[in-house]
């Protein structure tokens, strides 16, 4: 590591830092990673050097350096606020990398520290909106490698099916054949009935696939999207009402306005409950549909 | 908050609306997140509104459904502005539901649509309301800025 051949001088690092930041804001990431790079080697345990320089390294789409640094930076054990950018931005550069289920699995603990930082009112509470977004495009893009893999499987289950039912056709056959001549006619009728099951297998796959296509794409139950984003919600919370919204949304919303979107009465984040047996459904909804993240 | 906060929203509504819509109201145009258009009718028998189609012009913000669209009648052939003592004879609408204290992200355009309708059939009085000819004159703010009164519940 470049830190190895440098003494510490957390004054020095500040001040790579603050002009990294400079060049940062004037869009020049190249020359802000090489700074926060500096940075860190003067001052290796400072953890906010280390979201920093991950940071430039997402703008620069360099993911795989991206991660190690900010599992360098969670490796520090930092506070709850530099914690959820780190595991914000490690889900960033996973799922960049097409990891769905390491990025998810950064995503949810980045959403959990951040759903701390709402209760307690700290600024990373900022950071919920675009978070939740990505543990939904994490679980979406799970949905689809599963749905790839499905789908991959099926013409081999197919195949080794239809086979099957070839070779119960060949020994059927060559039992009659066994029997000797004049069964002729009844070996056709064999033929016939093996064919008619086999269409019937190959219609019932056929079905199977546009039933898990079409058929069930297209249904959004209204249970579990969110009424101010109409999008599936991640994590629901309820007001007095009954009525559950997702954090991220009613969060904004009482940014603009401390009441509640039915009744107008006054509202605050305190008055929030979570509504865990929603949010298991709405899980379990996703899991299978993960579609419907982007209907 | 993102960017996309509202085309995504937006889109889910236009997705619902190309379905289907509440009787007397029909999409005329949305070619983009930020204007829409949509004819009204008024359904039952009020002499005012009979047989007549109103056209109405929806305007969003990137924070829609947070913030309120602007939305006002829009005068074209065959399409005038009702009349009503809350409408403006320039198009602007006067009703709690559109400003910023009224407004709720649960609303959505078909909503908004369904109160104006409402508005107008519970409306008795032919005309305009009070000193509309200055208004119109005069006004150079946009609807959203506008401190309407809302003391009048008669209408």
């Amino acid at each position: 590591m470049a830190g190895q051949d440098t003494a510490a001088d957390p004054a020095k690092a500040l001040e790579c830092k603050e002009k990294g930041n400079k060049c940062f804001q004037a869009g020049d990431y190249h020359g802000a990673e090489e700074l926060y790079s500096k940075a860190i080697s003067y001052d290796p345990t400072n953890p906010l050097l280390y979201t920093n320089r991950t940071l430039a390294l997402l703008k620069l789409h360099r993911f795989p350096l991206a991660i190690t640094l900010s599992q360098q930076c969670i490796s520090l054990s930092p506070p709850p606020s530099i914690s959820l950018k780190a595991h914000f931005q490690l889900a960033q550069a996973q799922i960049a990398l097409h990891h769905p289920s390491e990025a998810l699995e950064s995503a949810k603990i980045a959403h959990s520290l951040c759903v701390e930082e709402v209760i307690v009112g700290g600024k990373g509470a900022n950071n919920i909106g675009p978070i939740t977004e990505l543990v939904l495009r994490c679980k979406k893009e799970l949905w689809e490698l599963r749905e790839e893999e499905r789908l991959r499987s099926r013409p081999s289950l197919l195949n080794e099916l239809v086979a099957g039912l070839e070779r119960d056709r060949e020994a059927y056959i060559s039992v009659l054949r066994a029997e000797g001549k004049g069964k002729d006619v009844e070996i056709e009728s064999v033929k016939e009935r093996y064919k008619g099951k086999i269409g019937e297998l190959r219609r019932t796959f056929e079905l199977a696939g546009v039933n898990g296509e079409e058929g069930k794409r297209r249904k959004v139950p209204d249970w579990c999207l969110d009424d101010i984003t109409f999008s599936v919600m991640l994590d629901p919370v309820v007001t007095k009402t009954g009525q559950s919204y997702d954090r991220s949304s009613i969060m904004e919303h009482l940014k603009r306005s401390p009441t509640d979107p039915l009744t107008r009465e006054p509202l605050r984040v305190e008055d929030l409950r979570p509504n865990l047996a929603l949010k298991a459904a709405c899980e379990e909804f996703l899991e299978e549909n993960g579609w419907a993240v982007d209907w | 908050m993102a960017a996309n906060f509202a085309s995504k929203r937006l889109s889910k509504e236009l997705n619902k609306i190309n379905g289907q819509l509440p009787p007397g109201i029909s999409l005329v145009k949305a070619e983009d997140f930020q204007e829409w258009l949509l004819d009204i009718k008024v359904l039952d028998s009020n002499p005012i509104y009979l047989n007549q189609t109103y056209r109405l012009k929806f305007k969003f913000s990137p924070s829609y459904p947070i913030e309120p669209p602007e939305v006002t009648f829009l005068l074209c052939p065959d399409r005038p502005i009702p009349m009503h003592p809350h409408i403006y004879s320039n198009g602007i609408i006067c009703l709690d539901l559109l400003g910023q204290q009224g407004w709720s992200p649960v609303q959505n355009v078909e909503s908004i649509c369904m109160s104006l309708q409402s508005m107008l059939t519970g409306n008795t009085k032919n005309e305009r309301p009070e000193g509309d000819q200055q208004f119109v004159a005069n006004n150079r703010r946009r609807p959203r800025d506008i401190d309407f009164y809302y003391h009048d519940n008669t209408v």
